[in-house]
């Protein structure tokens, strides 16, 4: 990850290390598919005019002077399309306004990230450190507020949470700026991963454990474990109890048998006795997918007692668009949607609208053939059962696609399905 | 078309100039505070009518530059701080606005030391004055909305014309003062000189283009108001400088006759006294009031739009507290701490003035240039950039000024530059 305003002013050289001339302006392409503009060229002033140098000729963009593939003689300059963003001229500074129109700031930076070899402009800088970094004050900054025992954090918003208004005007909120406050667990995973190990974790230790937790559920299980490498175990215990079981098993997987041992003695038994159990499955198996969370009650329960008990474990069940019927001996005899249960008479007992042919997985089953079940019937999530037909988890839709759908997709899903 | 089709669009083009006279009559009268009514009568007493000719310049000057900045309001809807944050980035907009937040907060404890001086003169201790005049000038930014205040600062306006009937009750001599205004002269000793370039100084300061600017913008005026906007900057100007004429014609006709020498406004308006009349002396004295209680308003605000405008935070007089803290907090600060360095016992504020005027003078040419360079970027204002002529016109002005101000600055840091 980089600043815009730590590359400009770079000197970009060319194949045979002669100095073309320093970085003025970087030229983003806005992506239909995407969400954030692509890196497409960049502004290069030479000879007192400005060059442009199509992307496809950089070596490496972010580097103390950025080299170029060939020498400048052989590179044909880029043209600009209609939509081209010069990022310092056009975005630079622009003021940020709210939703109703009240001015809330201005652009102070502009992330840039790599993903997959490309760079995008990931995020709008607008906190007070962007501000400091522009004036070239930002590592005396951070320093003092080390010293005042405070953390200089930098705050930014998705570029995808502001509209570019065409023109000279504003750029605006696409959400009122009070959401804002609170970022989701799935940009801040984004941040994580744009950082050095060593800069992540120390972004980490400034986060509760419960957003911690949640970061952590939004990136790769191995970057998962780079990133409690460096951790104390007690934390990283409490950090699994947080964590939902299938995630906090996923995690468990990843880390060295010995430790992973050590950090299953340190949880709480309750949580541990669901990882563990999870732990027992093939990491790409229904069962180690599947995640033990979830909401089962009796079938002669009325709706209205149903919808009572929902209430009451809400709090710590990830998914409850399904609720299960279960017998004596947790065998699986029924399922039904929250729309089944909310439109019921409240006092209809739960087998009277609960449905009895449902769609199962067994714990062996891969995770190609619970994203097709899953795919197939449409559904949220499906339990796993074992041979004696006993509810032992459920596999959301979000975890069966994981590994079919590629990430950069899977964020655009819409949010329930995540 | 029929003489009742023209006539009507006049009443209706009459009204629409009504609507959109302010901020360029405000802008020009502000420009008369405490320093410059000081130096205006310092002027009179001293030389007598001999620097009125040069008011028809220093007019010239003020429309020049107040045009430009009315128009880059209009064309791009933003204040000047935006479009500097916008078009030069960050470290150019920290240096400017930290040099004009402190300049203007010196300039406001010298209008809070004119709140004093002429509370005084009434016999009022300025531990009662000054508190007042703060509580009211605040008040009235953060209970009133944008046309109250236009209305209030208007009227403050038209208070002025205290000075043009202190002027004609002092009887000075038409004849001369006529024959004062075209006939150029000067002398080449230091007081003169330094008055001089005090006077082109600070009659464009650089807190003027900010506040008009912004105003402008939070009055909402567009484009189709430019040709409005025109005449509220020409008759603001020339307004102003009559006011000029008439403290200098005042002090010329009765200090200067009789020999007295002053420092200050105050002393103006006490050796006035004698010399006009209780009235002439009162008039005086209510003018210094009026036009310190304004600019304590004035240079507050146009501070808050700065800093607002430079960091994007919400601003705007008809904003309520909650929605725009930062501006009503900058607003706030000025006035508390412009106030409250007049009541700490400190003797002489003199050292504060000068600071301010020097760092208005290190400010006005790199704003001058920002504008100029700004007016003419078609990018930003199409073709509304400055004409040929017109541009030529401005940068021999610019240069001017900018010579002028040098001068000033070299002769506030070494007072003995010019010789005793």
């Amino acid at each position: 990850m980089a600043y815009l305003s730590e590359l400009v002013g770079k000197f970009v050289t060319d194949l045979n290390g002669e100095r073309v001339g320093r970085l003025e302006d970087l030229l983003a392409a806005p992506r239909g598919d995407v969400g954030h503009p692509q890196i497409v060229a960049l502004a290069v002033k030479h000879a007192g005019d400005l060059l442009l140098i199509p992307y496809e000729e950089i070596a490496v963009l972010i580097a103390p002077a950025i080299p170029l593939k060939h020498p400048l003689a052989q590179i044909a300059p880029y043209r600009p399309a209609e939509h081209d963003l010069f990022l310092a001229r056009d975005v630079l500074d622009k003021q940020i306004i709210d939703t109703d129109g009240v001015r809330v700031v201005r652009v102070n930076d502009l992330e840039i990230t790599r993903v997959e070899g490309l760079f995008f402009v990931a995020n709008v800088d607008i906190g007070g450190l962007g501000l400091m970094r522009r004036l070239g004050l930002g590592k005396p900054t951070e320093k003092v507020a080390d010293r005042l025992g405070r953390k200089a954090s930098s705050n930014s918003i998705s570029w995808e949470a502001v509209e570019l208004l065409p023109g000279d005007a504003p750029m605006r909120l696409k959400a009122p700026r009070e959401k804002l406050a609170e970022m989701h667990p799935a940009d801040l995973a984004e941040i994580i991963s744009d950082l050095s190990r060593n800069e992540s974790s120390k972004f980490l230790d400034a986060l509760d454990l419960e957003t911690v937790a949640d970061t952590l559920e939004e990136v790769e299980p191995d970057f998962q474990a780079s990133l409690v490498e460096g951790m104390s175990d007690q934390r990283v215990a409490d950090l699994l109890e947080e964590m939902a079981p299938d995630e906090a098993a996923d995690l468990l997987a990843e880390l060295p048998d010995e430790r992973s041992k050590d950090l299953l003695n340190l949880m709480a038994a309750d949580e541990a006795k669901d990882v563990r159990k999870l732990l027992a499955y093939p990491e790409n198996s229904a069962g180690g997918i599947m995640t033990t969370e979830f909401v089962a009650v009796r079938p002669d329960l009325t709706a209205e007692q149903a919808i009572a008990y929902l209430r009451k474990m809400a709090s710590e069940i990830e998914t409850i668009n399904y609720v299960y019927a279960t017998d004596r001996d947790d065998r699986l005899v029924g399922v039904f949607s929250l729309q089944d249960l909310v439109l019921a008479h409240p006092r209809t007992p739960v087998a009277h609208f609960m449905h009895e042919r449902i769609v199962t997985l067994e714990p062996l089953d891969t995770q190609e053939q619970a994203a097709q079940a899953i795919a197939k019937y449409n559904l949220l999530a499906v339990p796993v059962i074992d041979a004696e037909g006993r509810i032992q988890g459920i596999v959301t839709a979000d975890d069966a696609l994981d590994k079919i759908i590629p990430t950069a997709w899977k964020k655009r899903l819409p949010r329930m399905y995540r | 078309m029929t003489l009742s089709q023209r006539i009507k669009p006049l009443r209706v083009r009459l009204l629409m100039l009504l609507a959109v006279v302010g901020p360029g009559i405000i802008t020009a009268n502000v420009d008369n505070d405490a320093g410059g009514i000081t130096t205006y009568s310092v002027a009179g007493a001293h030389y007598g009518l001999g620097m009125l000719w040069m008011m028809p310049l220093v007019a010239l000057a003020l429309i020049i530059v107040q045009e430009m900045s009315a128009r880059l309001g209009v064309v791009t809807g933003k204040g000047l701080a935006d479009l500097i944050r916008e078009r030069l980035g960050v470290k150019l907009t920290a240096l400017i606005i930290g040099i004009l937040v402190f300049a203007n907060l010196a300039n406001t404890v010298s209008e809070f030391a004119g709140v004093a001086a002429s509370m005084e003169i009434f016999g009022v201790s300025k531990y009662i004055s000054v508190p007042i005049a703060g509580v009211i000038v605040w008040l009235l930014m953060v209970k009133a909305n944008y046309k109250t205040v236009e209305r209030v600062f208007l009227a403050a306006s038209a208070i002025y014309l205290a000075y043009v009937a202190s002027g004609i009750l002092a009887r000075p001599a038409w004849g001369e003062v006529a024959r004062a205004f075209v006939t150029p002269s000067f002398q080449f000793d230091a007081g003169y000189v330094t008055l001089f370039v005090t006077i082109i100084g600070t009659t464009i300061a650089p807190w003027m283009q900010f506040y008009q600017q912004s105003s402008i913008v939070d009055k909402g005026l567009k484009i189709s108001d430019y040709a409005y906007e025109r005449i509220d900057v020409v008759v603001g100007s020339i307004f102003a400088v009559v006011v000029a004429s008439f403290i200098t014609i005042a002090c010329a006709a009765t200090l200067h006759t009789s020999g007295a020498r002053i420092e200050t406004a105050k002393d103006a308006a006490l050796a006035l006294g004698p010399l006009a009349g209780k009235y002439a002396s009162t008039l005086f004295a209510l003018g210094l009031l009026n036009a310190s209680v304004f600019s304590a308003a004035i240079l507050p605000l146009s501070t808050a739009y700065v800093v607002c405008e430079a960091f994007g935070w919400e601003a705007g007089v008809d904003r309520r507290l909650q929605e725009a803290p930062i501006f009503f907090g900058v607003y706030t600060a000025l006035i508390v701490l412009g106030a409250g360095v007049i009541l700490l016992p400190i003797q002489s504020l003199v050292k504060t003035m000068m600071a301010s005027q020097t760092l208005n003078g290190v400010l006005l040419p790199v704003i001058l240039v920002v504008m100029l360079r700004l007016i003419n970027n078609r990018r930003l204002m199409g073709r509304w950039v400055n004409g040929r002529w017109f541009n030529l016109l401005a940068w021999m002005m610019v240069i001017l000024l900018i010579l002028l101000t040098v001068i000033l600055v070299l002769v506030s840091l070494f007072p003995g530059l010019l010789g005793h």
